[in-house]
């Protein structure tokens, strides 16, 4: 899997793409957590933006469940956005769409997740 | 077929002087550390005369004691030197080598001297080099020295390996033995399972439970991860679901407790999905509840597949108090339940493809109507076939059942 990090104001989005299998998920997950240390006190947040993320195991759904638990630990909004029809599959047979934020697009994550500047 | 053996059987003469000359110079035998020990010596010796001789005022027997330790030193080293080019593999090499030219240049101040007494003391003078034998022996000795470590380390290496195998080795026997070796023998029904591990321990499960009531759980289980850890969530998710389904008869009430002992122990963050289903063998009714687990499939007799629906709860070991509600099909003679974890859709080939659910619902439709063993076989031989040399990445685990009233 290869992943990169854009920042919008307070909003740190992890850009997944390629496979998170297990062989993935290791790397994946350290890199979602330097991502969250970066991301900074409340009310930062974080999107996990998955347009280019393939295929996802069961193992790479772990990471996804650790990182919605470190943020909310951190008190940090957490979304996850863009998901393909076959890892959206994923989220939807494991009920993991309903213990964690699901947008359909950056767009729409992004409007729930950023709060503008005092 | 002669011409090798006789070859073999009659080594050039030069073999046997070389065999003598490698086991004096090289190597790491008792004779060849006697040598060495002995090069060493006159070394020491030669160079302590070096020394001597550059003082002036040496009594007369003195310069005859040195002499004649030159002339043995000299005999010694031209000695060695001959053996070692008998002993070298490739003998221009060696005397082209480093400490080829370090063991002339020992020796052939000597010899020269003979030849033109004018460079007497500046040839005298390159035997100081003698030093740079000494440089071989310490090398030699600490590549020695290097590989005796090395190769206890390696086989040290090796030993935990090999323990660390074989200790996985019983790890993955326990965890198969701990899967029933076959379905309850009751009227009217009857089931196969399989499960073919991955080479990386996997955490797959199913299991058959006999409940108090007559009825008959049926799971079939996927836990995230690989290895030690997934085995022992794999454990400890099927005996905690083992207890719970001899308490529980509503299979969602089940899961729900289930899901609470899991989410108390569960250090890793491991998660495990889970379909649950509880057949009446009398009635064909299935009652199941599904926790994040593939949904399992219905081959009915008319060639249609349908999809047990009520997919989408949370899988177990996530959070705590969520409800896993309870759903209901009529299995009808003849019928065909197919239960299966994601190692069989999500079985790779060589060109990166997924087994998927298609060619799944083919196999099914074209060997429906055999017993359920022969439906499991098909199966497991179809996704085998397609993945051919490609790796298998997850655990392979697979239930049919049929429900065949008298």
């Amino acid at each position: 899997v290869k992943v990169s990090v854009e920042r919008i104001e307070q909003v740190t989005i992890v850009i997944a793409e390629g496979r998170l299998d297990f062989g993935a998920a290791a790397s994946f997950q350290l890199q979602v957590e330097q991502a969250l240390a970066a991301a900074g006190k409340a009310p930062a947040a974080l999107i996990i933006d998955s347009t280019g993320l393939e295929y996802v195991s069961s193992a790479g759904l772990r990471v996804f469940l650790l990182a919605a638990r470190n943020a909310q630990r951190s008190g940090l909004g957490f979304a996850v956005c863009s998901l393909r029809q076959g890892v959206r599959e994923v989220f939807e047979l494991s009920g993991f769409s309903r213990v964690m934020t699901v947008h359909p697009d950056r767009a729409t994550a992004l409007a729930q997740l950023a709060v503008p500047p005092a | 077929m002669s011409a090798p053996v006789a070859l073999s059987s009659e080594p050039p003469k030069s073999a046997g002087l070389r065999a003598l000359a490698a086991t004096l110079v090289g190597g790491d035998g008792v004779y060849a550390r006697r040598f060495d020990n002995l090069i060493m010596a006159l070394i020491a010796v030669s160079l302590l005369s070096v020394g001597l001789e550059t003082m002036s005022a040496l009594p007369a027997w003195v310069k005859t004691v040195l002499r004649f330790e030159e002339l043995v030193v000299v005999v010694m080293f031209s000695l060695e030197y001959l053996l070692r080019i008998i002993a070298a593999d490739n003998k221009l090499a060696f005397v082209f080598s480093f400490y080829g030219f370090v063991d002339l240049l020992a020796i052939a101040p000597f010899f020269l001297t003979g030849l033109d007494t004018r460079f007497l003391r500046v040839l005298r003078i390159l035997r100081v080099l003698r030093v740079l034998k000494l440089q071989r022996r310490v090398l030699e000795t600490t590549v020695t020295e290097r590989t005796r470590e090395l190769a206890e380390r390696n086989s040290a290496l090796e030993r935990a390996q090999a323990q660390l195998a074989e200790e996985l080795n019983v790890a993955r026997a326990l965890q198969s033995a701990i899967l029933p070796a076959a379905f309850p023998v009751r009227t009217g029904c009857d089931g196969t399972a399989r499960m073919t591990p991955a080479t990386t321990m996997g955490g797959d499960f199913y299991d058959f439970i006999e409940l108090p009531d007559g009825r008959i759980g049926i799971v079939m289980a996927d836990v995230s991860g690989k290895g030690v850890p997934a085995a022992f969530f794999m454990a400890v998710s099927r005996t905690s679901l083992r207890e719970q389904a001899a308490r529980y008869s509503d299979p969602g009430a089940c899961l729900a407790r289930t899901n609470e002992i899991l989410c108390a122990q569960n250090p890793l963050d491991l998660f495990v999905t889970v379909f649950y289903g509880i057949l009446d063998p009398v009635t064909g009714v299935l009652s199941y509840a599904n926790g994040g687990h593939n949904p399992p499939l219905v081959a009915r007799a008319d060639g249609s597949i349908d999809a047990l629906d009520g997919a989408g709860g949370l899988v177990l070991g996530v959070m705590p108090g969520v409800s896993y509600p309870a759903h209901s099909v009529q299995l009808r003679p003849d019928d065909r339940l197919v239960l299966y974890t994601d190692g069989v859709t999500e079985a790779f080939n060589p060109a990166d493809e997924a087994y998927g659910v298609e060619r799944l619902l083919a196999e099914i439709r074209t060997h429906r109507a055999g017993t359920t063993e022969a439906l499991v076989e098909r199966i497991c031989s179809s996704v085998t076939d397609f993945a051919g040399a490609a790796p298998q990445s997850d655990d392979i685990t697979l239930t049919a059942l049929k429900w065949a009233p008298q």
